[in-house]
C-alpha cells in the first residue's frame, strides 16, 4: 500500500514538473539551510596521562585509530634526520613481535597501521579491530629499533634526498622554509645528506624515549565499536605506558621579515617552471580573535579558484594552472604565502601581477558579494565536512591543542558570518605584505633572472640548500662541436676571413666620446698598428688633449693634463702579450675556456676565458665579438671594466664596430666612430 | 541450546554487515536517452551532482589529441546562463566544492553542495550540457591553463612521463598509444569549428549518465531532474570502432630519458584485456600480491631483504579496452636496472609454476573486502563509482558484488593468468633513465 502511495505521488509531482516551466536563466535559490548537528566525541582519560576520544559510526563495518602528539616543535640540529629516521623504522616489529610476523600479520587482516613521529593510525574491518589496537599500541610503546633497519632507512632517506635533488618544487619547499624562518629554526631546518649520515641508531633511541610518551597525547577511535568496550580494551593495552617528566624546549626566534621586498633566486637550470612563493612570518593562532576574519580575507585573496589572484594569474593571463595564497595558524609562528608555478617566460610577470593583486586586496574593499562568497564557502566546507566522521574527533583534539574556547566550533559558523568588509581590509593590512616579505623563486636563471632584474626589487642568491650565493651563470648547454677554437674561428669568418684580416697593418678611429654625467663631449683619436703598438688622444674643444695613451712596442705612457706616467711592469706585460691588432688571430684556442653560452638582453652568447679575469663574448647567431670585460685591482678595489662593441661596418673588407661602450665601475663612457681608416695615415711616429 | 543461539547471533551479523553496507540506488532512462542514477543517503546534509559523458581521449582524431581533457577545462567557461569565469563563484557561493577529470575512456563533471542546493547542481550540470558557450576567447583562455598543467603534471614532474612512453610502445594502432594531455601543437592548431564538432558529436544526453547522490528527497529531485535535463535533445548515436591491436608475440626493449630524475627506473610493461574482463580482476589480485603492502612478494623480497631497490611496484593500469600492466623498480647503488627484471622476472615465474599459498590467497581476499568497504565511504566517491560502473562496465550492481568477483577468483585461476599474460616475449622493458645519462 505504502509503495503505491509513494508512487501516486511521484507520478504527480513528474506531472506538475511537465507542466510548470522552469525559468533556467534563473540560478535555482537554495533551499532551507540544512540542520546541522556537532556531535561531541566522549572522551576518557588513563591515569598516565592518555587522552581517548571515541566516535560511535555505524554505517560501515569498519574502525579506525588515531594516535595523535601533541609537542612543542622540535630542533633536530646538526642530526636533521633523527625523527624522519625514527618515523621510517617505527612499525616494523615490537620487542615481541618480529618485524616478518609483525608485517605479515597486518597484511594479511588487510589492514593499514603506520607509525611516524608524528603519531600513528590503524584501520581495518570491524571483525579484526581488536588485534589492530593491541598492534598499534604495541607498535607504538615498543618498537623494535635495530640497526640493520637503521642502517636500511637511512640509505633510503639518503637516495630519497638524491632523488629531490632535481625537484623544483622539493627545492621550493626546502628553501622556502628555510630563508622564511631561518636554518636554525625547527620550521626551517631541513635534513641532507651530513646531517642523516651524522645520525646514529644511540640517538634514534633517545628521541624515541624522549619524544613517545603518554602525556599530551591523544588516542582518537571512530567508527563501528561499542565506546565502552573499546575504551576498557583501549585501557588495557595502553595502561603501561609509562609516563615522562615533561619538559620545556628554548625554541630560537624565527627570522625576521625583510624590510623591503627582496627576491631570494634558486637557479635550477633543468625547471621549465618557476616556482614563484611570496613568503613573510606571521603571529596568529586559531584562538586568536582575528582568525576568522583572516580566513575569509585569504579566501578572498588567493584561497580559491576565483580568488583575485588565480582569476589574474590564470584566468586573465593563464601565466598558471593556479595561483594561491594562503596563512598558516601556530601557536608559535607561522607564514603567509601566496605564489605559483609558473612558465618561464612570465616569471616577471607574474612576479609583479602577484604584487599588485595583494596591494590592490590591501588598499580596495572588498565587494560585497566576494565576502558573501567566501562565507558561504566556509559555511559549505564546514557542513561537507560534516560527512566524514573524523571531523568531530578533529574538531574536539583542535579545541584542547590550541587551547580553543569550548563553544569554539559552535559558534564557528556565526563568527564567519559576522566578518565585515572593514575587518578584511583591517587584517589584510596586519597578516598580508607584499613589502616586508621574501620572494622565494626556484627556476632556470638563464631564462628569467634578465626581466626579474627589470622589476627592480633586489635579487639575492642561494643555493638549492638556502645558502647565499655570488649570482651564478646563467647559462644554456653548449651545442655540440662549439669549442674555443671553433668561437674564435667563426669570429674571424664573420669579420671577413682570415686573409682580409691579415691584410690590416693599421687602423685609425676618429670617435665622438659621451660621458656620462659630465657636460662636455670630447672626442678621441685611436690609432693601432702591427703587431701591438697603439695610442689614444683624447681633445674636448677649446681644451685641446687632456689625455693620451701611447705603446710603442717596447715601452709606454699615459698623460693626463700635462703629468706624464709610464707604464707599470704588469701593464708593459700585458702589451707584451699581444701580437696582432685582432686578438683572435693569435690567441691559442688550448688556454682558452668556453665558459657557457649565456643570454644577454635576450641573445645568446659564448663566453670565453682568456685568462683568470679577463673573458671574451661572442654572439652565437653572428659570430662577432660583442663584449670584452676585464677585471682590475686598483686601490684595493676590484673594478670590472666592460666594453659592448656594436654596430659593426665593414671597412675594407673587414667589420669592425662603430659603437663601444665603456662601463667600469660608475662610469659609462660612449664612443662612437665618425670613421675608421684601415692601412693609411698611421706611422711610427705616432705612438711615440 | 547454545550452539542455536550462536549461530543465530552469526547470522545477525552477517545480515547486518551486508545490510551497512548494500548501496541502494535507483535508475532509469529519460526520453533524449540520458541515464539517471539515484542514490539516497541522509546521514549528512551533502549532495552530490555527477555527470559522465562517454567521451575520452582514445575518441580523438588523431591529428586532435587533447580535445577530451581540452573540454574538461572549457566546459567552465561559461554557458547562456552563467557568464564567463561564474562556474566557480557560483559553486563556492553556495558552499559547494567541484571538479572534473578526464581518462583516455571518459569525462567526469561532479559539484558536492550542503543538500539545499541539489537544485543548483542539475541546473549547472543541465547548462553545461544544454548551452555551453564555446568562442575564442575561452578556447584561448584554456590553451594556456592546458599548457601550464602539462607543465606542472608532466614536464616539470619527476618521472612524468613514463606512462606516455609506455602507452606509445605498447600501442601501435589503437588511440591508446596517445596521452590523455595530447599534444600541445594539436591544439593550438585547432579551429573554433572543431571544438564546437566535438561538442555537438560528444556532448549529448544519450551519451552521459548522471547521478544524484546523498541528503534527496527521491520524488522531488526526480521532477527537478525532468526539468532541467528533460527539454535537452538526443543527439547522434555515437559508433566507435576502433582498431585492435595484434598480439604483442616479441620482446619489446626502449629507453627514455627524463631531465627531472636522478635514480633511474625500469618498467616491465604487458598488455592485459579491458577492466571489465574476469581476467582483469584476477590480474589485479595478482597485483595486490605482488606489491601491495610490506609483505606483498616484490616488496619483501627486493626492497626489504636484498635491499637492491628504493622502490618496487605494479600498476594495473586497466582501461575500457585494454589494461596495461606495469612493473616497475627503482635501483638502490650500484644495482642494475636488469638486475631488477631479473629479480621480478622470478617471482612471476613461481606465479606460473605453482599456486600462491592458501595464506597469502587469503590475505589477498581480506584486503579486497577491506578496500570494498572503504570504496564506499564517501558520497562523492559513491556517486563516481555509479557512473563508472554504468557507463563502462555496463553493469551498476557492481557497486555491491564487485566483490563476489574477488571472491570467487580460485587460486589455480592466478596461476592460469600469470601464465596467459606476464610472459617475457609479451612485454615492453622500458629503461628510465636521467637526461645526464644520455650519450
Amino acid at each position: 500500500m505504502k509503495t503505491k502511495i509513494y508512487l501516486l505521488i511521484a507520478v504527480f509531482f513528474m506531472s506538475l514538473g511537465v507542466n510548470a516551466q522552469i525559468d533556467r536563466s534563473q540560478q535555482p535559490k537554495p533551499g532551507p539551510a540544512p540542520k546541522i548537528s556537532l556531535e561531541k566525541p566522549q572522551e576518557f582519560e588513563l591515569k598516565n596521562g592518555l587522552k581517548i576520544l571515541v566516535v560511535e559510526n555505524h554505517k560501515l563495518p569498519r574502525v579506525s585509530f588515531n594516535i595523535a602528539f601533541d609537542r612543542e616543535p622540535v630542533l633536530e640540529g646538526e642530526k636533521a634526520g633523527v625523527t624522519a629516521l625514527l618515523g621510517a623504522m617505527l612499525a616494523n616489529g615490537t620487542t615481541t613481535i618480529s618485524k616478518d610476523d609483525f608485517n605479515e600479520e597486518i597484511d594479511f587482516l588487510g589492514a593499514r597501521l603506520n607509525v611516524g613521529f608524528g603519531g600513528g593510525s590503524a584501520n581495518s574491518l570491524t571483525k579484526y579491530s581488536n588485534r589492530i589496537l593491541e598492534l598499534l599500541a604495541d607498535a607504538t610503546m615498543n618498537p623494535l629499533l635495530t640497526e640493520e633497519e637503521f642502517q636500511k632507512e637511512k640509505e633510503k632517506l639518503i637516495e630519497g634526498i638524491k632523488s629531490d635533488a632535481k625537484s623544483v618544487d622539493a627545492i621550493a619547499r626546502r628553501t622556502g622554509s628555510a630563508l622564511a624562518y631561518g636554518k636554525h629554526h625547527p620550521y626551517g631546518e631541513f635534513i641532507s645528506e651530513e646531517s642523516v649520515e651524522a645520525v646514529t641508531l644511540a640517538d634514534v633511541k633517545a628521541y624515541f624515549e624522549k619524544y613517545f610518551t603518554p602525556n599530551n597525547t591523544y588516542l582518537v577511535i571512530i567508527g563501528d565499536v561499542n565506546t565502552k568496550s573499546v575504551v576498557k580494551l583501549a585501557k588495557k593495552y595502553f595502561k603501561n605506558w609509562k609516563k615522562a617528566a615533561t619538559m620545556t624546549t628554548e625554541i630560537v626566534a624565527p627570522n625576521a621579515n625583510p624590510e623591503a621586498l627582496e627576491i631570494n633566486f634558486i637557479d635550477m637550470p633543468n625547471a621549465v617552471q618557476s616556482n614563484i612563493s611570496l613568503t613573510s612570518n606571521v603571529k596568529l593562532k586559531m584562538s586568536d580573535p582575528d582568525y576568522h576574519a583572516v580566513l575569509i580575507a585569504n579566501k578572498i585573496l588567493g584561497g580559491g579558484f576565483n580568488s583575485y589572484l588565480n582569476m589574474n594569474l590564470r584566468e586573465e593571463h593563464g601565466y598558471t594552472y593556479g595561483a594561491r595564497s594562503s596563512v598558516g595558524t601556530d601557536k608559535y609562528i607561522s607564514r603567509f604565502r601566496a605564489g605559483a608555478a609558473v612558465r618561464n617566460e612570465v616569471t616577471d610577470s607574474a612576479v609583479v601581477e602577484t604584487i599588485k593583486e595583494i596591494k590592490r586586496f590591501q588598499t580596495e574593499p572588498v565587494e560585497a558579494d566576494a565576502l558573501a562568497n567566501a562565507k558561504a564557502k566556509y559555511v559549505g566546507d564546514f557542513v561537507l565536512a560534516l560527512e566524514s566522521p573524523s571531523t568531530i574527533a578533529q574538531y574536539a583534539i583542535n579545541t584542547k591543542v590550541n587551547e580553543l574556547p569550548e563553544d569554539f566550533y559552535a559558534t564557528y559558523l556565526e563568527k564567519i558570518n559576522a566578518v565585515t568588509i572593514e575587518d578584511v581590509n583591517r587584517v589584510a593590512n596586519l597578516y598580508f605584505t607584499a613589502d616586508k616579505a621574501r620572494i622565494v623563486l626556484v627556476g632556470k636563471g638563464s631564462d628569467v633572472v634578465e626581466n626579474l632584474e627589470k622589476t627592480g626589487i633586489p635579487i639575492n642568491y642561494f643555493d638549492t640548500f638556502a645558502n647565499p650565493v655570488e649570482k651564478p651563470e646563467f647559462s644554456k648547454p653548449i651545442p655540440e662541436g662549439v669549442t674555443a677554437a671553433s668561437v674564435l674561428k667563426n669570429y674571424i669568418a664573420a669579420i671577413g676571413g682570415l686573409e682580409a684580416v691579415n691584410a690590416v697593418s693599421s687602423v685609425m678611429i676618429a670617435a665622438d666620446v659621451t660621458i656620462e654625467g659630465m657636460p662636455f663631449k670630447p672626442t678621441a683619436v685611436m690609432k693601432t698598428m702591427t703587431p701591438n703598438m697603439s695610442s689614444m688622444e683624447m681633445s674636448i674643444e677649446g681644451m685641446g688633449t687632456v689625455m693620451k695613451q701611447k705603446f710603442n712596442g717596447s715601452e709606454g705612457y699615459a698623460e693626463q693634463q700635462g703629468m706624464q706616467q709610464p707604464m707599470s711592469e704588469k701593464e708593459l706585460a700585458e702589451k707584451a702579450k699581444e701580437k696582432g691588432l685582432f686578438p683572435e688571430t693569435y690567441l691559442d684556442a688550448n688556454t682558452l675556456t668556453l665558459v657557457s653560452l649565456t643570454a644577454i638582453d635576450g641573445v645568446d652568447f659564448y663566453k670565453l676565458k682568456v685568462d683568470e679575469d679577463s673573458y671574451r663574448y661572442y654572439d652565437a647567431a653572428t659570430g662577432l665579438l660583442v663584449r670584452t670585460e676585464k677585471s682590475e685591482e686598483t686601490q684595493g678595489q676590484t673594478i670590472t671594466s666592460v666594453q659592448d662593441k656594436s654596430d659593426y661596418r665593414e671597412v675594407n673588407g673587414v667589420l669592425f664596430p662603430y659603437v663601444q661602450k665603456i662601463t667600469a665601475g660608475p662610469q659609462v663612457i660612449d664612443m662612437t666612430a665618425s670613421k675608421i681608416i684601415v692601412n693609411e695615415g698611421v706611422s711610427a711616429e705616432d705612438f711615440k | 541450546m547454545k550452539v542455536y543461539k550462536c549461530f543465530l547471533a552469526t547470522l545477525l551479523m552477517i545480515t547486518l554487515t551486508i545490510s551497512a553496507q548494500e548501496v541502494k540506488f535507483e535508475e532509469y532512462d529519460l526520453s533524449n536517452g540520458m541515464h539517471v542514477i539515484l542514490h539516497k543517503d541522509n546521514t549528512a546534509p551533502v549532495v552530490t551532482t555527477s555527470v559522465m559523458y562517454h567521451v575520452g581521449a582514445k575518441d580523438e582524431n588523431p591529428e586532435r589529441t587533447g580535445f577530451a581533457h581540452f573540454f574538461e577545462h572549457l566546459l567552465f567557461e561559461g554557458t547562456k546562463n552563467i557568464p564567463k569565469g561564474e562556474w566557480f563563484t557560483i559553486v563556492t557561493s553556495n558552499g559547494g566544492s567541484n571538479n572534473a577529470n578526464t581518462t583516455d575512456d571518459r569525462t567526469y563533471y561532479y559539484e558536492v553542495f550542503p543538500s539545499n542546493n541539489v537544485e543548483l547542481g542539475l541546473w549547472m550540470e543541465s547548462e553545461r550540457l544544454l548551452h555551453p558557450v564555446i568562442n575564442q576567447d575561452g578556447v584561448d583562455t584554456q590553451n594556456e591553463v592546458v599548457k601550464e598543467e602539462k607543465r606542472l603534471r608532466v614536464d616539470n614532474s619527476p618521472y612524468g612521463r613514463f606512462l606516455e612512453v609506455i602507452k606509445v610502445n605498447m600501442f601501435k594502432k589503437h588511440p591508446y598509444k596517445g596521452t590523455t594531455i595530447g599534444k600541445m601543437e594539436h591544439l593550438d592548431a585547432a579551429t573554433l569549428e572543431e571544438f564546437q564538432t566535438f561538442n555537438k558529436k560528444f556532448y549529448v544526453p544519450n551519451n552521459a549518465v548522471l547521478v544524484v547522490a546523498g541528503d534527496i528527497d527521491i520524488a522531488e529531485v526526480k521532477v527537478m531532474i525532468e526539468n532541467y535535463f528533460g527539454p535537452i535533445p538526443r543527439g547522434e548515436d555515437i559508433v566507435r570502432n576502433f582498431p585492435k591491436e595484434d598480439p604483442i608475440t616479441e620482446p619489446m626493449r626502449a629507453k627514455a630519458y627524463d631531465p627531472n630524475i636522478q635514480i633511474p627506473a625500469v618498467m616491465a610493461a604487458y598488455r592485459t584485456p579491458s577492466f571489465k574482463e574476469r581476467d582483469s580482476y584476477v590480474l589485479s589480485m595478482i597485483s595486490t600480491y605482488l606489491s601491495d603492502g610490506k609483505t606483498s612478494k616484490l616488496y619483501k623480497k627486493i626492497v626489504d631483504d636484498k635491499k637492491m631497490a628504493l622502490q618496487v611496484g605494479a600498476i594495473d593500469f586497466s582501461q575500457e579496452d585494454y589494461g596495461t600492466y606495469i612493473l616497475y623498480g627503482l635501483p638502490l647503488g650500484d644495482v642494475s636496472l636488469d638486475d631488477l627484471v631479473v629479480e621480478m622476472d622470478e617471482e612471476i615465474a613461481k606465479l606460473q609454476s605453482e599456486l600462491i599459498s592458501e595464506r597469502d590467497y587469503q590475505k589477498i581476499q581480506n584486503k579486497f573486502e577491506n578496500d570494498f568497504v572503504n570504496s564506499n565511504s564517501s558520497i562523492e566517491g559513491i556517486a563516481n563509482s555509479l557512473a563508472r560502473y554504468y557507463m563502462l562496465y555496463g553493469d551498476v550492481n557492481l557497486i555491491n558484488n564487485e566483490i563476489d568477483i574477488y571472491r570467487s577468483i580460485t587460486r589455480e585461476e592466478i596461476k592460469t593468468v600469470a601464465n596467459k599474460y606476464l610472459n617475457a616475449n609479451q612485454r615492453l622493458v622500458l629503461e628510465y633513465l636521467p637526461e645526464s645519462d644520455k650519450e
